[in-house]
């Protein structure tokens, strides 16, 4: 393991900030005190031998079968618009994103 | 009688009536679906404003659904098992038409367009659903202190807390507003609320119970389970929510046992194992003597008692909280103010300035904690240090069990290491909170299903679990142990002061 990583509050921020999460100052502060102890603690694993050992990403997945690939009913567009914020021209409305 | 003297008589009745014993008396018309709806209404109403295990039970919801089924056994239709039962939703589960918020600011007003499959299998067998129950926001705690809307209060002592995630689930079945409910469990979210609050909570096996509707928190331990007064209770819920589900790709087609018919099953020579980890440092001296006083009870019904060893256990807490917050972080995106719920959009915002704010006003603190450590974990030069090292340290907890299982069919522990603790006891210290989820998470890490059932309270008169888990798939196995239990328990059929009417 990377050591246990210090995690200051230019880490917080850059995480914030993949999370798409506006945090303030204080709200940032708090978290990177917070979050640190918890990584200290979670870094309790890097003692573990796990050498040769295969990662669990699902349990049970494997006796799961495969859907028939058929199309069937889903939810229609007045539906789907019914609970977004805004809507226009059918679609989901949304602040500028592309420099016109 | 009159109708008021006779609703008044039925709402005390509930307080004694099973599940099957309300679904018996609407299918023979000894009850009437109305009445048992009106008699949890007033129940609700005279309760629920001191425990807050809703977050909604509008009245006409369930009296439409009872009227539907009176005039359906009117007509001489045939009704479902769970007919005329009134049920307690958790509010992660989508329910068509009605607010669906997950404890979460992010999804206030939030009406899906569809029912989640456990929902509409429960009015399918003709249950009521009653309304929706008080939650930690997204599932993530083990108080109620998370939910965005206040928490819900135990019972039993509303000083302190139902448990969490299906506090309000828990709290409902306890006071007997509902005489079952519906919670999910990710990392002990049924079983430790029911060790909480003296109720029965079963987590199915991954993959027994759909998930479809469930609004995801961790995709990989998510589960859908019922908590209920009693093992039978849970056994007949159950029942009707397993079973495959197309829409839902980690759904298995393992038929279902008849998991009521497992709960009149003898339980002499079966091997119980008792894990060592499970009764060290942290274990409440009350609760460990009630918990073994329950398991020398199931060797005088001819279990066969034998240690065994699950090495990783103490490793649990730290493996779940790297998975399941990388889980989270990504289910969570897409709560970005586009498609449903909470847009908060600064002036002159962008779109990425418009998902920031609105995440920002639309997550509470433990939401955001979990968020960021799960990107932490995923992220550039921190994901096989801890994302790939937790999953490779979760197989060594699966093989602690097959371990286990090669000696003995189930498993029996302590459900949580202490009695419910006060409200703001453990709020500002996470780790303190996560630490009191060391018995559940195993479990979760590994599919498993497990129980818990009441055992014998402690001096105080707090209700103290026994969590029962058994091998992939045998739901019917870990419910006869259950319900062996729970027929010699002196917990058996406890019911909170003050949800106990006066008689007359």
């Amino acid at each position: 393991m990377a050591g246990s990583p210090k995690l200051d509050r230019a880490q917080i921020d850059h995480v914030a900030k993949l999370a798409s999460l506006s945090l303030t100052g204080a709200e940032a502060e708090r978290l990177t005190g917070e979050l640190a102890a918890i990584v200290a603690y979670v870094a309790e694993l890097d003692a573990i031998d796990t050498t040769g050992v295969e990662p669990t990403a699902h349990v049970q997945l494997e006796r799961a079968p495969w859907r028939a690939d058929a199309p069937s009913p889903s939810l229609s567009n007045d539906e789907a618009l019914a609970q977004a914020p805004a809507a226009a021209d059918g679609g989901f409305a949304v602040p500028l994103f592309v420099e016109g | 009688m009159g109708d008021v003297d006779r609703a008044e008589e039925l709402a005390r009745r509930l307080e004694d009536l099973t599940v099957r014993a309300i679904a018996d008396g609407v299918r023979s018309g000894a009850l009437s679906a109305v009445d048992v709806a009106e008699a949890a209404l007033a129940r609700i109403g005279r309760l629920d404003g001191d425990l807050h295990a809703f977050l909604a039970a509008p009245r006409e919801h369930a009296l439409e659904q009872a009227r539907s089924i009176d005039a359906r056994r009117a007509r001489g239709e045939a009704l479902g098992p769970l007919a005329g039962v009134p049920i307690a939703v958790k509010d992660a589960l989508s329910t068509k038409g009605l607010a669906t918020t997950a404890g979460s600011k992010i999804l206030e007003g939030y009406a899906p367009p569809y029912d989640a499959t456990v929902v509409a299998r429960l009015r399918a067998a003709d249950a009521i659903v009653v309304g929706k129950t008080n939650m930690d926001e997204f599932a993530m705690g083990s108080s109620n202190e998370n939910s965005a809307y206040g928490p819900a209060k135990n019972p039993w002592d509303p000083a302190r807390t139902p448990g969490g995630s299906s506090g309000g689930s828990a709290a409902a079945v306890a006071a007997r507003l509902a005489a079952a409910a519906l919670g999910s469990d990710t990392g002990g979210s049924i079983r430790q609320p029911a060790a909480f609050t003296g109720t029965v909570g079963v987590k199915p096996t991954y993959g027994r119970v759909s998930r479809y509707g469930l609004i995801a928190f961790a995709s990989s331990l998510d589960q859908v389970g019922p908590i209920a007064n009693d093992v039978r209770g849970a056994a007949r819920v159950l029942g009707v929510i397993a079973g495959h589900d197309p829409r839902d790709a980690t759904s298995l087609t393992a038929p279902r046992a008849d998991y009521e018919a497992a709960c009149d099953r003898s339980v002499a020579g079966l091997r119980v194992g008792v894990p060592d980890e499970y009764f060290a440092e942290g274990l409440d001296g009350e609760v460990e003597a009630s918990v073994r006083a329950a398991i020398a009870g199931l060797e005088a019904e001819g279990c066969v008692v034998r240690p065994v060893k699950l090495p990783h256990t103490r490793h649990a807490v730290a493996t779940y909280y790297v998975i399941a917050t990388a889980e989270a972080s990504s289910n969570l995106a897409r709560f970005d103010g586009v498609r449903y719920g909470l847009r908060v959009t600064p002036p002159r915002a962008d779109l990425r300035a418009m998902y920031g704010a609105t995440r920002d006003r639309g997550f509470g603190a433990e939401v955001k904690r979990r968020i960021l450590l799960g990107t932490f974990v995923l992220s550039a030069g921190y994901y096989d240090a801890y994302y790939l090292k937790a999953q490779k340290v979760r197989t060594l907890v699966r093989r602690d069990f097959d371990a286990a299982f090669a000696d003995v069919d189930v498993l029996v522990s302590p459900t949580a290491p202490t009695p419910a603790f006060r409200l703001g006891e453990k709020i500002d210290d996470p780790l303190a909170m996560y630490l009191n989820d060391v018995y559940t998470l195993p479990a979760s890490l590994a599919g498993l299903p497990s129980c818990s059932v009441p055992c014998a309270p402690t001096s105080a008169g707090l209700p103290i679990g026994l969590q029962i888990t058994g091998r992939p798939l045998d739901e019917a196995g870990v419910l006869a142990v259950a319900a062996a239990w729970e027929r010699r328990s002196p917990a058996k059929g406890a019911i909170p002061a003050l949800a106990r009417t006066a008689r007359r």
